[in-house]
């Protein structure tokens, strides 16, 4: 099976391929990540995987956590990254804003409260112009737009609740 | 054996607990609905249900709070920090119902708790105060109204509510045009975490340092001053790291300072812990800014460096002890403490709340190392409530010793399951500023903003590949969960990663046998 993974902000193409198992919790993979083949053996910790390179025996200890469908958190022990498999667009983290056309789909970041809605639809709204205030963990964070343009629809109102990859906002 | 009810949450919750088991008293806990298993419920020796997950209908439930007392037979309640700490209603509720409250007596709470009635006191008692308005607005002060104290006020200037505390329901404002908006902000952010939504103006020194001194009051008269904190590094108003000593602060400004901060408090007639925050301009003259009349965050710092058990004391004061600390003691600091609040926040994302499951929690260890924390694995951080999950703690002989042993910490702290503010303490005590001490209050924000986002800790090309690996194999897996139909016993495979769970289990010979079936 071929996935596309959209990590640190580029697209990577990776096939897997079971080639049988490898202990009772394990399981040995023909891996072709971008082009290159490569032969992995995984053992399941009790946090996600440990992968174990064959050709040079280099493991990684590395923690899987499914924050959104299709979103992954993978925690190495110093570094956390976000991955998403097959689907939605990338949502560009750090880096500074990417240009972006089109209609944008704002979501919210994290479950929380809407306590403000900034504007209504037909509004003209400027880049980084505030859109939507929710609340979480006591903060107030104001979610800007990601591009200048006319808001299509808001779909949420003061005092929803919201979970994750809530749609808030789309401007158009 | 007295019991004490503590009515607070997460890390200080259990630090009080530890702090009765210390003293050989009860430690009753309470909590609400998405707080049924959490650490503090745990450790204490009973725990009482006081209403939903929303702040307001649990922890912010005077009422529930003390008929949970009553019905437990507490007759202390410690209200930690946060909450209805600085709350002089609760304090007076919990006095009518013949509970005592750990902390000042409830007119005290309301005298030092109002901002501007604070800065009075300290006018009073001779101590220069941050020139700013006399009195907060009116609700239904007009925009113009607004706009002509804060021309008098002077820009650039910070929005403050009088309730405030922990940097919430504050603005900094540099000129006019922002100002109305950031009253606006700032009040509806004050009435949502202190029930009161009043707001006053203060002028904004320019590139101050932040350096408080924590105190002792016991009822017979003595009021004991500490050797100060710093706590400068601030992000958007809210501390991140602490310290002490300061090392800005030369002895006899310490000495002075400390002196300021207790004629303060005995003119108040303070009772029990608080600290009195000052800020100290570049020319090294400090100016009274506000007084917390409970227990801070960041009492963990003097308690490295004195040797004195802050919470303890608390308890000790409000059953009516004589505080018997050596003056000295308290004032001089033996080497150097340095700690870090741990927040569940994507430092890469510019500090976006983590929410969610912590499914596996390493925790440093070794000499000089005090790590207060208010989660444990499998416990699901809640959105309701302040985001901080633990505070890390270092001492060492010196400055220098501490910020190594403080890396080396930091290097040792795993959290698996949500993001945190690790990666970017990590990269907080290498940069040379912090290592020369060479801050104020604006140092974070204006290095953050200089970052715009860059990652706090870059994976290196390995580590990518390994991620990018393990996120096709999990997607993979829940391919052939899916294939292999939902019931189907051993084909849960990634579904045991996501958040609802937190024992993983894997089922590779089914997985590959049923790709094996498919291909065929």
């Amino acid at each position: 099976m071929t996935f596309e993974v959209e990590i640190q902000g580029r697209t990577r193409t990776v096939s897997i391929e079971s080639v049988g198992a490898a202990g009772p919790e394990g399981g040995r993979f023909r891996v072709v990540l971008d082009g290159v083949p490569r032969s992995v053996c995984a053992r399941a910790t009790d946090l996600g995987l440990l992968l174990t390179d064959e050709r040079d025996g280099r493991t990684s200890d590395v923690a899987v956590t499914e924050r959104a469908a299709g979103e992954w958190m993978l925690q190495l022990p110093h570094v956390a990254l976000t991955a998403v498999v097959d689907g939605r667009r990338f949502r560009r983290r750090g880096g500074g804003p990417a240009p972006v056309a089109g209609e944008q789909r704002v979501t919210a970041p994290m479950p929380g409260r809407v306590v403000r809605v900034l504007v209504k639809v037909g509004d003209e709204v400027a880049l980084r112009q505030g859109l939507v205030v929710v609340e979480a963990m006591k903060m107030e964070n104001e979610l800007a737009s990601p591009k200048a343009g006319r808001v299509k629809e808001v779909a949420v109102t003061e005092g929803t609740s919201v979970e994750s990859g809530r749609l808030l906002v789309i401007v158009e | 054996m007295p019991k004490v009810l503590i009515a607070n949450r997460g890390e200080i919750a259990v630090r009080v607990i530890r702090a009765c088991r210390d003293l050989g008293l009860g430690a009753v806990a309470i909590y609400s609905d998405c707080d049924r298993n959490a650490l503090h419920v745990r450790l204490a020796d009973e725990a009482w249900h006081v209403g939903p997950s929303s702040a307001r209908e649990s922890y912010l439930r005077i009422d529930a709070i003390v008929d949970a007392a009553k019905r437990s037979g507490a007759t202390l309640v410690h209200p930690g920090y946060g909450f209805l700490a600085e709350n002089a209603t609760f304090a007076r509720a919990c006095a009518d119902a013949g509970l005592t409250f750990v902390g000042p007596r409830p007119e005290v709470v309301a005298l030092m708790g109002s901002k501007t009635a604070a800065r009075e006191a300290a006018l009073k008692a001779g101590v220069p105060v941050v020139p700013g308005s006399a009195a907060p607005f009116a609700a239904d002060a007009s925009d113009a109204a607004i706009i002509k104290e804060a021309d008098r006020v002077g820009y650039p200037l910070v929005v403050k509510a009088v309730a405030g505390g922990g940097g919430k329901g504050m603005r900094t404002v540099a000129s006019r045009e922002a100002l109305v908006n950031a009253v606006r902000t700032a009040r509806s952010e004050a009435q949502s975490s202190f029930g009161d939504a009043a707001v006053y103006l203060e002028r904004r020194l320019i590139e101050p340092r932040h350096i408080e001194i924590q105190l002792l009051a016991d009822e017979h008269g003595t009021v004991l001053p500490f050797v100060e904190r710093e706590c400068s590094i601030q992000r958007r108003h809210q501390k991140v790291v602490e310290e002490s000593p300061s090392m800005a602060l030369p002895p006899a400004t310490r000495l002075e300072m400390a002196a300021a901060a207790a004629r303060v408090a005995k003119a108040a007639g303070y009772t029990n812990a608080g600290t009195i925050e000052f800020l100290l301009d570049r020319d090294g003259r400090f100016y009274f800014l506000e007084m917390n009349t409970r227990l801070q965050v960041e009492h963990p710092v003097t308690e490295l460096v004195t040797g004195i058990d802050l919470v303890q004391w608390q308890l000790r004061i409000a059953q009516g002890d004589r505080l018997d600390v050596a003056p000295e003691q308290a004032l001089t600091p033996r080497g150097h403490a340095i700690e870090c609040r741990i927040y569940a926040e994507d430092p890469d994302t510019g500090f976006l709340p983590s929410p969610g499951l912590v499914r596996a929690l390493s925790v440093p260890g070794g000499p000089g190392v005090r790590d207060d924390r208010g989660v444990a694995a499998g416990f699901e951080i809640p959105v309701f409530y302040d985001s901080m999950i633990a505070k890390l703690a270092v001492w060492g002989q010196t400055r220098t010793d501490a910020v190594a042993r403080l890396a080396r910490a930091l290097d040792e702290y795993r959290v698996v399951g949500v993001k945190t503010t690790v990666p970017f303490f990590q990269w907080l005590v290498r940069q040379p500023a912090f290592l020369d001490g060479a801050f104020d209050t604006t140092y974070l924000d204006r290095v953050l903003a200089d970052r715009r986002g860059r990652p706090f800790v870059e994976p290196t090309s390995a580590d990518e590949d390994a991620a990018t690996i393990t996120a096709a194999l999990a997607a993979w897996f829940r391919a052939h969960r899916a294939a292999a139909g939902r019931n189907e016993v051993g084909t849960r495979f990634f579904d045991d990663l996501s958040e609802n769970e937190s024992r993983p289990r894997f089922n590779w010979r089914r997985a590959a046998r049923t790709e094996a079936l498919r291909s065929s």
